[in-house]
């Protein structure tokens, strides 16, 4: 089939790929990719055999087979240890590409070409990310960690050179306790706690920002196996990896209470309940093992997403349409309905772009509070 | 956007349109995320399958690339499965790689080249024993049988 026309791939946001004469850079645009998703990795994790991952691909992996994906090697949730170095080195290439392939573009001379004053790579930076914290530009490169300024670097050759950031040495001696100007209102506070100061939209500081998520556990696992605490009442929730229950002793009670400390629907029989906690876990988990997660709605969200698209499998009766796929005036049937369902898929693929254009410019006003982990 | 599944699809399809597929690979149809149909011939003087061309059909759930995707050879009027000591005469086939050897770091291409090199190395073109028992009792979806992978050498 002719795919230099194909309806789907038009609407997919790649970011351009590198010129076949720069190998190295593609490499390199590869080794920052799970092997799983094909994606730029999202709160990496290695495992035993030294295979890293997003965390959430390898939690789910690892739920259909104790072992690596890659090598083999037999491979369980406890072996799991956030990648940090991996998760610096991801961001920072996501943040650098755009950069380095307006550099890259044409390829004039190997060596160094010199920056354009032109080229407006960061405005594209990581599309990926930009999807999951939708924030303003400037922020996004600043927010995260302190060691991240080391980057300004390679942006400054077309920004004017702001001097007061580019003292790297002294930025990297901060520690997340240090006290530094928020980059947008300029008040000054914790490092460890712009990224949420910046998320609230830069309120005033009011003194005493951490500490405030204790929560008394032993009342609140009470109320868990009590089934009681529904939905909108259990507020504060512990950011804690939650453990697997024993799925073949727990009770639907159990399992409900579970859901309901999230706020999250308790609805269906046994296996159903089963299938949203381990869906739930997954995702609350792999969200602690990274540096920039999401908020607990986000998550909700995503599940309700993951939700719907099940159900839409199961209605389908996936043995019947093998069956009509059998005979002819079937597979005609089948055309003219799926033909309707790809309608569908292309509607939402151009929605979703719309939607990400205008998260773009309005810079997610009315966010919810990101998660604080550590 | 739900799911792993169709971005996953998206970023194979992409690959697939840049890089092209292996020689004697080709995609017939990928026309949504759900269902790909690929054809498979045997390339070589060797092989036992020559001018043969085969349709391979995918079909992806929304757990994949975590699950398997449900593969088989199609049997129609135009297509038929190869005759091989693996498949069976409904298309099914009998494969690891397709049930407890399946790995999430595998994709689409993969599996073409995995049945290919599964025909390119067969010498004697027969159906498995007790293909007509499985074929009368096979439930539609071949995920749902339980296989036994036993010979190494096809």
């Amino acid at each position: 089939m002719d795919m230099s026309s194909h309806p789907l791939l038009a609407s997919l946001d790649e970011p351009p790929p590198f010129p076949p004469s720069y190998p190295q850079l593609r490499r390199l645009d590869r080794s920052v990719v799970c092997q799983i998703c094909k994606e730029p990795f999202q709160a990496p994790v290695s495992i035993q055999c030294g295979h890293s991952f997003c965390s959430a691909c390898i939690r789910s992996s690892l739920d259909a087979m104790k072992k690596c994906p890659s090598c083999n090697e037999p491979a369980s949730e406890g072996h799991i240890r956030r990648n940090r170095a991996l998760e610096e080195i991801t961001d920072s290439w996501e943040e650098s590409r755009p950069v380095i392939h307006g550099l890259a573009h044409p390829p004039t001379s190997k060596k160094r070409p010199a920056p354009e004053p032109s080229s407006k790579p960061a405005s594209s930076t990581g599309v990926k990310r930009m999807k999951q914290s939708p924030r303003a530009e400037g922020s996004s490169s600043r927010s995260q960690s302190p060691t991240k300024s080391r980057k300004s670097d390679i942006v400054e050759s077309d920004i004017p050179i702001d001097l007061d950031e580019d003292e790297n040495d002294e930025v990297l001696e901060l520690t997340e306790n240090d006290e530094a100007p928020c980059p947008l209102c300029q008040a000054s506070l914790p490092i460890s706690s712009i990224p949420m100061h910046i998320e609230k939209g830069c309120p005033p500081p009011k003194g005493k920002t951490n500490g405030m998520r204790k929560g008394n556990q032993k009342a609140d696992w009470k109320k868990v196996f009590s089934g009681q605490g529904t939905s909108s009442k259990a507020k504060e929730v512990e950011m804690k990896r939650i453990t697997k229950p024993n799925y073949s002793l727990a009770t639907p009670a159990d399992l409900r209470g579970l859901l309901s400390e999230y706020s999250l629907s308790t609805t269906g029989d046994k296996s159903a309940l089963v299938a949203r906690v381990q869906e739930w876990i997954i995702l609350f988990n792999s969200n602690l093992d990274t540096s920039h997660p999401s908020s607990l709605s986000a998550l909700r969200a995503k599940m309700s997403d993951v939700e719907a698209s099940k159900k839409r499998d199961k209605e389908k009766g996936k043995d019947e349409m093998i069956n009509q796929m059998a005979s002819t005036s079937g597979l005609r049937k089948y055309a003219k309905e799926s033909g309707g369902e790809f309608e569908r898929l292309k509607r939402e693929i151009i929605e979703r772009d719309k939607r990400r254009k205008e998260e773009e410019e309005g810079k997610g006003s009315g966010r919810d509070n990101a998660i604080e982990v550590e | 956007m739900a799911g792993l599944a169709p971005k996953r699809l998206m970023k194979e399809l992409t690959e697939i349109q840049s890089k092209g597929t292996p020689e004697g690979i080709v995609l017939l149809s990928a026309d949504d995320m759900k269902e790909w149909v690929f054809l498979i011939s045997v390339l070589g003087e060797e092989t036992i399958y020559k001018g043969e061309t085969f349709a391979l059909r995918m079909r992806f759930g929304n757990r994949y690339p975590i699950e398997v995707p449900e593969v088989t050879f199609l049997a129609t009027e135009q297509y038929q499965p190869p005759l091989h000591p693996h498949v069976y005469s409904n298309g099914h086939i009998c494969a690891s790689i397709l049930g407890t050897e399946w790995s999430p770091v595998l994709n689409a291409v993969a599996i073409c080249i995995t049945m290919q090199s599964m025909l390119a190395s067969n010498k004697k073109k027969e159906r498995p024993e007790g293909n007509d028992r499985y074929v009368r009792t096979a439930p539609s979806n071949p995920k749902l049988t339980r296989w036994h992978y036993d010979d190494d050498t096809v």
